[in-house]
């Protein structure tokens, strides 16, 4: 009877062997859920990366990149994750003090960018300018700059995206500091009236603007390329701001605790191929730091460039995040 | 007395054991959160804290004051109009709000009273006017509040206007007293008791009000301490802020829960008389009443009706395939009916241990009965002081400290939470039920030896059953509908269906959101309008 099942357990412990070195090996990717979206980039960089490599893809879509920074700390060592995609350079630092992260050894010096940006875990795979949407049929007379935003008539509302949770919401939270310093606080009170709601991520501030729910949403100088490609609509513009737009550089980094190091640093090096620089433009409506010889969709020509990219320095930001973040809430709180 | 003690010590001791481990589980929260603050200066309070808690009482207190003007005038319009078509329906669903989850509530207010909902798109095309979006902020929190807890109050206090002796009307008639008058002689004394315990109550519910503050605060402006406590932890991950409101917000229930001791929720699924008043009201007096109640049916049942309305429009092949949808759905199932079976047994076996304490010819004369007796009252009533999202936050940190898979802590935490929210009420129900079986029954149970086992069988559960399918039901709806407990445990997966609503409802999927939000009402619903019938119980009559 015993040797029975000892060779029963053994017969087990065999086949559960013989299949983990069986299985093809799953890449599992945290970040923000419009990347994950049927429209959005992850099905076509997943079929891509598929092809070259033996291996699954898993994107797992939370409302928000930091909120999916936020599940990687609350799981733990427990954590599925092998890679965080979707934070931007804003942020990075504030996940490097986690400890949680990998270096990523890639050589970054090549990468086309309006800035210059070297981390030792976190990887760019595009770029930005963050900007207020709108719909010409609409609103005939948009504000022009910060200041214009804050002196709208009364019943002209915004929506924005909370800075604890978004990077777009912490875009435009830096993006007021860089123009306006200490007098921060005075403009958010300024501007509080306008603001609608504030939501946890982006996909949930653009639906209530699609829906008619708001004048405004602070999205990015290159939305309004998905209504022309996707929709034919040419009505969607955003706002130029002639002092400049804040920018967003999207990165990536492995998890320190990922079982699949070798698999996931490839994919870190498929982000800088002209393929991943392909996809980007036309799913996650922003700009490859890769040249191309497809170059960019010809609806991208009509898109505004702003003059100049505004952007804090991450070291700085991280030092100075939470003072931004409260001095918001309280100017908010009334 | 000695051969009474020995029939009765079994059913002393269990009630007492569980008495004793809600009550170390609650240390063992209390330590866990205690010893968690590593270098925590309470000397250093942000002025946003200050912020944050003038904001909790404020709209706390609006949220009661209109929940108890509105509830007092239509349970004053439903007690004087004891006779119309349906109006036994519509005091039945009335109380249906109880169990209602949340989120739904929100859901169909939204839809009704949005921005693009359909009372501005009516004012629209009618007006040409539109009321903008004040249900964003403040607004939306009362109304919500008010959808809630004016239901909840008017159904206490209609108890209270029909318990008032019909002589009393009668002697008031023939004074020749006005509405008025009658109002504050005869009414007024027999509500007044009764509105102090439901408005302690309701403060309470408003004060620790997480779902609906979450969806429709809009705003860091319009937080309240549970969802600042929430955004602590999931958004900026800054446990030692968590802490500092959680023990702020600790304190203040406890303290909101021994001023209002005499806590009773004064719900029932007992039948009262109803009995007309006969007095024949003015014609003014009458429309005035009649419109009441048709306003506020209006307001009550169009978020539902939206709901149906728009759910039907869903694309239900697709929801139902949803890997996710189907985790969720049979996590919900799965805790509901765990939850509501360990409810039960708890609120049976300390309603049980109770009523020797509270009877003369148990063992109501030994010393230290009353003590004893408000300990196992307390016990049960422990969801008051420690709300949902700082039990979330102990088990978050207890995980955190005892490595285990996360979908046994989450599991613990969630069952955990939904038999401490539900036991207040459906200790409330049992207790006097329980009381009064053994009032009535004890002599002769005792006289005729019956054993435990008979004695449940032949004595208390034809006479309980049908409290206790009422009990389950709550216990099963309740457990359903929360959204509290997982907002801090949630993930793809572990997931249950308000939680994956509350995730639908954040993303571009707005026809699947309201699909799965009619699943939902109608799982809700048909659990409280079937569940109590497999206890074969029908509305015994008192």
């Amino acid at each position: 009877m015993i040797k029975t099942i000892q060779l029963l357990l053994l017969l087990l412990l065999l086949s559960t062997t013989a299949n983990a070195s069986g299985t093809k090996p799953t890449l599992t990717i945290y970040t923000y859920d419009s990347f994950t979206a049927s429209w959005g980039a992850a099905p076509k960089i997943k079929e891509a990366f598929e092809k070259l490599h033996y291996c699954n893809v898993k994107f797992v879509g939370v409302s928000s990149a930091i909120g999916a920074l936020r599940k990687i700390q609350l799981e733990g060592k427990n954590t599925k994750a092998d890679i965080l995609l979707g934070l931007d350079t804003s942020i990075a630092q504030v996940a490097n003090k986690t400890g949680l992260f990998a270096k990523h050894e890639l050589n970054t010096s090549k990468l086309v960018l309006p800035v210059t940006y070297s981390d030792e875990n976190f990887v760019p795979y595009d770029y930005s300018y963050f900007a207020f949407v709108y719909d010409e049929e609409k609103l005939k007379n948009p504000p022009l700059s910060l200041e214009a935003l804050a002196s709208m008539p009364k019943d002209f509302k915004i929506i924005m995206q909370d800075p604890r949770s978004s990077t777009v919401g912490l875009g435009l939270l830096l993006w007021v500091k860089s123009v306006y310093g200490t007098k921060a606080g005075e403009y958010w009170k300024k501007l509080s009236p306008h603001i609608l709601t504030i939501t946890k991520g982006w996909s949930e501030a653009y639906g209530l603007f699609l829906r008619g729910e708001a004048d405004m949403v602070l999205s990015y100088t290159t939305s309004p390329a998905y209504h022309m490609i996707e929709e034919h609509k040419y009505n969607f513009k955003t706002a130029n701001f002639p002092k400049g737009h804040y920018g967003q550089v999207e990165v990536a980094a492995i998890l320190k605790s990922s079982k699949n190091q070798a698999l996931a640093k490839k994919f870190l090096t498929f982000m800088h191929s002209e393929t991943f620089a392909n996809i980007i433009p036309t799913t996650n409506w922003a700009y490859p730091i890769v040249k191309t010889k497809k170059g960019l969709p010809t609806a991208f020509e009509k898109l505004n460039i702003p003059s100049k990219m505004l952007l804090i320095d991450g070291k700085e930001v991280e030092r100075n995040r939470k003072k931004i973040v409260n001095e918001w809430l309280e100017a908010l709180g009334r | 007395m000695f051969k009474n003690y020995q029939r009765i010590k079994f059913s002393l001791l269990p009630g007492t054991l569980i008495s004793l481990t809600l009550l170390t589980f609650a240390f063992v929260l209390f330590y866990t959160l205690y010893t968690s603050q590593e270098n925590l200066v309470f000397t250093q309070i942000e002025p946003r804290v200050w912020l944050l808690l003038k904001f909790t009482v404020y709209q706390a207190f609006l949220s009661t004051l209109f929940s108890l003007v509105v509830g007092m005038l239509l349970a004053w319009s439903l007690a004087h109009q004891a006779k119309f078509r349906g109006r036994s329906w519509l005091v039945a669903l009335f109380s249906s709000s109880l169990v209602l989850p949340t989120l739904i509530v929100v859901f169909g207010l939204i839809t009704v009273l949005g921005r693009n909902g359909w009372v501005n798109q009516v004012s629209l095309y009618l007006f040409d006017y539109s009321f903008g979006a004040y249900l964003y902020g403040l607004g939306g929190i009362l109304v919500a509040h008010v959808y809630l807890n004016a239901s909840f109050a008017s159904r206490s206090l209609l108890h209270s206007f029909e318990s008032i002796p019909k002589e009393k009307y009668k002697l008031a008639k023939s004074l020749n007293f006005t509405t008025f008058q009658r109002f504050m002689y005869v009414e007024w004394p027999v509500l007044k008791p009764t509105l102090l315990s439901i408005a302690s109550t309701i403060f309470l519910l408003c004060f620790t009000s997480f779902a609906i503050v979450l969806v429709l605060g809009g705003s860091p402006a319009y937080n309240t301490l549970e969802v600042a406590i929430y955004e602590a932890v999931k958004l900026d991950f800054d446990i030692a802020m968590a802490l500092k409101l959680a023990l702020i917000q600790l304190g203040l229930t406890t303290l909101l829960v021994v001023f209002s001791a005499n806590f009773r929720t004064h719900i029932s699924n007992l039948k009262t008389a109803t009995q007309a008043i006969a007095w024949e009201e003015k014609r003014e007096v009458k429309y005035l009443q009649r419109g009441i109640i048709f306003l506020f049916t209006l307001f009550f049942i169009l978020p539902l009706f939206a709901i149906v309305v728009d759910g039907l429009g869903a694309d239900f092949s697709k929801i139902l395939q949803e890997k996710l949808f189907i985790k969720s759905f049979f996590t919900s199932m799965g805790l509901a009916t765990l939850s509501s079976i360990i409810t039960l047994l708890f609120a049976i076996l300390l309603s049980d241990a109770k009523r020797n304490l509270s009877l003369r010819y148990r063992l109501e004369d030994l010393p230290f009965s009353k003590l004893f007796n408000i300990v196992l009252s307390f016990s049960g009533n422990l969801y008051l002081a420690i709300p949902s999202l700082i039990m979330g936050l102990g088990f978050f940190l207890l995980s955190q400290r005892y490595e285990a898979p996360l979908a046994l802590w989450s599991t613990v935490a969630l069952l955990t939470a939904n038999v401490l929210m539900s036991l207040p009420f459906a200790q409330s129900v049992l207790a006097p039920a329980m009381q009064r079986t053994a009032q009535r029954y004890d002599r002769l149970v005792f006289s005729l030896n019956l054993t435990k086992i008979q004695r449940w069988v032949y004595v208390e559960y034809p006479y309980l059953k049908s409290s206790l399918g009422y009990v389950f039901a709550l216990a099963f709806c309740f457990s359903l509908g929360d959204l509290g407990m997982i907002a801090l445990f949630g993930s793809d997966e572990f997931s249950t269906l308000p939680w994956y609503l509350y995730q639908l409802m954040g993303s571009y999927r707005s026809s699947d959101a309201s699909g799965v939000a009619l699943i939902l009402l109608v799982i809700t619903l048909s659990a409280f309008i079937f569940l109590p019938k497999l206890f074969g119980g029908n509305h015994v009559k008192d």
